[in-house]
């Protein structure tokens, strides 16, 4: 049976992946769904009470019936470059690709609609929460007097956008900031604005899980580091991540959240604090993993290799392969 | 009016890298010019950032 993975062409994190799924010998299908119509083919029929469907790429011709699990990395939106691409040819053909997959049993790293939901961060602090992470004080609003009492409670704040994407037109990145203690709250009123309260790190914690297995990665912040650059994607550091023990009780609630929120892959970002309190601050449902990777040794391309590997899910399971809870 | 979290917003990093490799649709995997894969060699990967937590950034949301 095949893994199918979606992604784009130069996606080399993916390529760490299907070479490891190569060296088991585990058929693989990879294409971006931004090629359909244009070297990507599908076809699905549902005749006299029964369905199956076909796949075909680059002279590969996949059953649908024949895949064993679906890797959703960086695809791109559904019949893109298409000879004459459209809103509408693009709405038909994710319609179409992503309807049959849903048809079969193969088991999903990520299912779009556990990615989709789990893509809002209001969501995920209080699903965090409820999974027993330590979350820091949050506060999303338009108002600006909330924001101004918030930060009078919690002086020292930073700001992150809420959807952690960044604006375009022209291109922009908003890390995540320090905020100023006399700063003017007026303009929340202009847009759903984050505030969280700071988390004095020593550390960034990087906890990558695939299926159970969980791959925990440190950097520690350097004694001379700026207090105000608090975002590490944006912070100059030659410190490398190294491997880093999980703590237990850590481990079991990212076991509970990726449960509830239906995932079979997460990677978390947490602030270490001087007592070694691990904070939650997101965890990205189709997190990179290379960078980690290449400084760890942790074979984390090798684990999601093997996931995908696995069998198709079993009837009445999730979408993540694991089982229902009943009640 | 301009959002209170654009306050803080900087100009984004134009990454405009010409990567080494090409894909190779028989392989589904990307190759370097020498014949070797991308992916094994991390000095090229680390150079182009490729795999970073920012990659990607501008159409996903996942870091």
């Amino acid at each position: 049976m095949t893994v199918l993975i979606l992604t784009s062409e130069e996606d080399v994190t993916a390529d760490m992946v299907v070479v490891r799924l190569h060296e088991a010998g585990v058929p693989v299908l990879r294409f971006d769904p931004a090629d359909l119509t244009h070297g990507v083919a599908l076809s699905g029929e549902y005749v006299h009470g029964v369905s199956r469907g076909h796949l075909s790429v680059a002279g590969r011709l996949v059953s649908m019936s024949g895949l064993r699990s679906v890797w959703v990395r960086r695809p791109g939106v559904p019949a893109a470059r298409a000879a004459d691409p459209s809103a509408w040819l693009s709405e038909e053909s994710s319609q179409a690709l992503y309807g049959m997959l849903r048809s079969t049993d193969a088991r999903w790293m990520n299912h779009p609609d556990a990615a989709t939901r789990a893509r809002h961060k209001p969501w995920q602090l209080r699903l965090a929460q409820r999974s027993g992470l330590a979350v820091p004080a949050t506060l999303i609003t338009t108002f600006p007097q909330a924001a101004r009492d918030f930060a009078e409670r919690f002086p020292d704040l930073v700001v992150k956008p809420v959807s952690g994407a960044h604006p375009q037109e022209p291109p922009r990145a908003v890390p995540t900031s320090r905020v100023a203690p006399d700063a003017d709250f007026a303009a929340v009123a202009y847009g759903p604005t984050l505030l969280q309260r700071r988390i004095a790190k020593r550390a960034d914690i990087r906890l990558t899980v695939v299926g159970d297995r969980l791959h925990g990665a440190r950097k520690a912040v350097a004694a001379d580091a700026d207090p105000d650059v608090v975002d590490v994607r944006f912070a100059e550091s030659t410190e490398p991540w190294r491997p880093v023990e999980v703590p237990p009780r850590v481990g079991a609630a990212v076991r509970t959240y990726l449960h509830e929120a239906e995932l079979a892959y997460g990677a978390f970002d947490f602030a270490e604090d001087a007592d070694g309190i691990w904070w939650f601050l997101e965890c990205n449902q189709s997190g990179q993993f290379g960078f980690i990777e290449m400084d760890t040794g942790q074979p984390i391309a090798r684990s999601i290799a093997e996931w995908l590997a696995g069998e198709p899910r079993p009837a009445h399971a999730h979408a993540n392969g694991t089982a229902r809870t009943t009640s | 009016m301009q959002p209170f979290a654009l306050n803080y917003a900087r100009p984004a990093a134009q990454l405009e890298v010409t990567v080494p490799y090409v894909y190779d649709s028989g392989l589904q995997l990307n190759v370097l010019p020498d014949g070797r894969l991308a992916a094994t060699d991390f000095a090229v990967m680390r150079a182009l950032g490729t795999t970073t937590s920012t990659a990607g950034s501008k159409t996903h949301f996942d870091d």
